[in-house]
């Protein structure tokens, strides 16, 4: 059972750089989960609620988001995330490089489980992700119990 | 725009120059022309006074014949009744008349030599004729006078003389009397026409007057609203260049957000794949030096000096830019702030960033003198934040060797605030004077931590609340800045 219930990790970066890094950083922290990187906001969205492997039709997932997307705001994702009844539980950890108190605020205000500054000192962004993983393993098993 | 306010004013001063000059001429004339008539008017009193006296002479003349001719008939009268003495006085009185007469004559034609040179010939003719009366009455009262010879006798002819005489006289007084008459009528057509020119003239300067007045008070109305219409002009474009200022500022300030942050982006990939490089170079390291193999020297000092070496400055100049980023956010946050006015008493600010700053101030030996300082209404936070950076800056750029003194003290003047700070510290060159409150610039020896940023942060702050920073300095000598502030708040800057 526990193998079905698997977090799939949703990331939407469109720099591919962060991806990159980010995706480092969590199989650093030991997390193995499987990624779905998106570089656009539309794919994204797509596979949220359409693919069949997605949230929206099958287990639990985890979203990390970024604001600044090509073809739209990282907060209307969150908004939209927040507001379907299927999808509101899925947790959302907002990853920008923003450290605006009043966006942050607005994002937990939307829902958002953690929000999370990209900094440019490497070293607390690495220290970052991998309480991000830890993060990770604590909410997996509510979240599947909850989704059954 | 209309016409430059120079070129109307200009216009409108020879304008009046002429008009002065017109109306000038135009009093001048009235007055000539009064005085004229008044010439005139004597004139007309001297042939009215020709005229009468040429009169009086005709009476005159007229006067002496009556008696001439009476003393005639007396003289008929003796020749008829020689007894009768009635006769003899009569004749008598009338040539005592007649004399007189041709004295006052004398005396009234004295202006006229012909007519005196007549009157004298006239007297000697009649002096010859009373002599004639004279004979007859001898003659009659003896009886010799023969009456047969009366009407042919000296005594008639004399008199048809006189008769002749003082009809030609009458005739050249006439024909005086006729010249003067005509000077008379010509003098009047003068004062006639004299007068109808002054009243003429009169009228036209009062008309010309009255003109000039309407068209100068309408042309001042004219240019009442000509500038009421200019000032209403000027006011919609100030609204309009704030607007204006107030769009473009905003755009700066969404550019300087939207840049930093995707700045940051970048840089994020640079310090994150520096810090895997190192990880990378640090696990080549651990391999290459393991056990003391024999590398080669070149790989060794690639490993161990020039990739710590290079990824090190990588690390320093992503920090700095890292930095500058920040910066420019924090400024671009501040400028989206909304601004909260409130009195604020400078003097208590001022006390308590000098309170914060007092460590450095004992250790540097600094004495701070405050003066007397205005209450404003305006932004808490953002003149604390002006003070503190100029505060802060006097105190960071002292002249070394020199004990620091700082002084604040302000003033108030037409509705502004006027805040100084003055230190005695190592100035800043003439040249720097404005590049200062650039963004990143700095003035004179690099020997003090900063980015650059304090006085940009200030005069952005300072234009916010409708206000100016300027500085005075003189290298080696010291600075003032100068902050002047509305007294009552009015934003400079629209808020983003």
């Amino acid at each position: 059972m526990p193998d079905q219930l698997a977090v799939n990790i949703v990331m939407v970066e469109d720099d591919e750089g962060h991806a990159r890094l980010i995706e480092k950083n969590i199989r650093r922290a030991g997390i193995s989960n499987v990624i779905h990187h998106f570089t656009d906001g539309t794919s994204a969205l797509d596979y949220l609620w359409n693919d069949p492997h997605g949230p929206a039709h099958n287990g639990p997932a985890l979203v990390l988001l970024d604001l600044n997307l090509p073809d739209m705001s990282g907060i209307d994702i969150l908004a939209k995330i927040k507001s379907d009844p299927h999808l509101r539980r899925t947790p959302v950890v907002v990853l920008t490089t923003t450290d605006d108190k009043v966006e942050i605020q607005r994002c937990y205000d939307m829902g958002c489980n953690v929000y999370i500054t990209k900094p440019v000192n490497y070293e607390n962004f690495a220290e970052a992700i991998r309480q991000l993983g830890l993060f990770l393993s604590v909410i997996q098993v509510p979240d599947a119990e909850e989704a059954h | 725009m209309p016409t430059t306010p120079t070129y109307a004013f200009s216009r409108d001063a020879g304008n009046n120059r002429l008009i002065l000059l017109l109306l000038a001429i135009g009093f001048a004339a009235v007055v000539a022309a009064v005085a004229a008539v008044v010439i005139v008017q004597r004139q007309a009193e001297r042939d009215a006074y020709w005229v009468e006296h040429t009169l009086d002479v005709e009476t005159s003349l007229n006067r002496f014949v009556r008696h001439a001719e009476r003393t005639e008939t007396a003289r008929r009268g003796i020749i008829i009744a020689p007894s009768e003495t009635n006769f003899t006085t009569i004749a008598e009185k009338a040539i005592t008349q007649a004399n007189n007469e041709l004295t006052k004559l004398e005396t009234l034609v004295r202006d006229n030599s012909s007519q005196v040179r007549s009157v004298v010939e006239l007297r000697k003719i009649f002096d010859s004729y009373a002599e004639l009366v004279r004979l007859t009455e001898a003659e009659a009262k003896l009886g010799i006078l023969k009456v047969e010879t009366l009407d042919r006798d000296d005594t008639v002819a004399a008199i048809r003389h006189i008769r002749t005489y003082v009809d030609q006289m009458l005739v050249r007084e006439d024909k005086l009397l006729r010249e003067r008459n005509q000077a008379q009528d010509n003098t009047r057509t003068l004062l006639s026409a004299m007068l109808a020119l002054c009243a003429a003239l009169v009228i036209g300067v009062a008309i010309a007057a009255v003109q000039i007045i309407r068209r100068n008070i309408a042309e001042i109305d004219g240019n009442r609203r000509e500038l009421r219409l200019l000032n209403q002009e000027l006011e919609s474009l100030v609204d309009e260049r704030t607007a204006e200022l107030q769009r473009a500022n905003a755009e700066i300030q969404r550019f300087a957000y939207i840049v930093s942050h995707d700045l940051r982006s970048p840089l994020v990939n640079v310090m994150g794949f520096t810090a895997e490089l190192d990880a990378a170079r640090k696990v080549i390291g651990e391999h290459v030096l393991k056990d003391g193999e024999e590398v080669p020297q070149q790989v060794r000092l690639a490993v161990e000096e020039d990739l710590p070496e290079s990824i090190g400055f990588i690390r320093s100049s992503t920090q700095k830019m890292d930095r500058l980023i920040n910066a420019i956010l924090r400024l671009s946050r501040e400028g989206r702030r909304t601004l909260a006015p409130a009195r604020v008493a400078i003097a208590d600010v001022v006390q308590s960033i000098v309170e914060s700053l007092q460590h450095r101030i004992d250790e540097t030996g600094t004495r701070v003198e405050l003066g007397e300082l205005p209450v404003v209404e305006t932004d808490r936070l953002a003149i604390e934040q002006i003070l503190s950076n100029l505060i802060e800056n006097a105190l960071k750029y002292l002249q070394p060797g020199r004990p620091g003194e700082i002084r604040i003290a302000g003033s108030t003047a037409h509705g502004r605030a006027i805040i100084t700070v003055t230190d005695n510290g190592r100035g800043i060159s003439a040249r720097d004077h404005e590049r200062i409150f650039d963004l990143f610039r700095r003035s004179g020896m690099q020997d003090q931590p900063g980015e650059g940023i304090g006085l940009a942060h200030v005069r952005a702050l300072a234009y916010r609340l409708g206000g100016l920073v300027e500085v005075s300095s003189e290298e080696g000598q010291g600075s003032t800045f100068t902050v002047s502030l509305p007294l009552k708040f009015q934003s400079g800057v629209a808020d983003a």
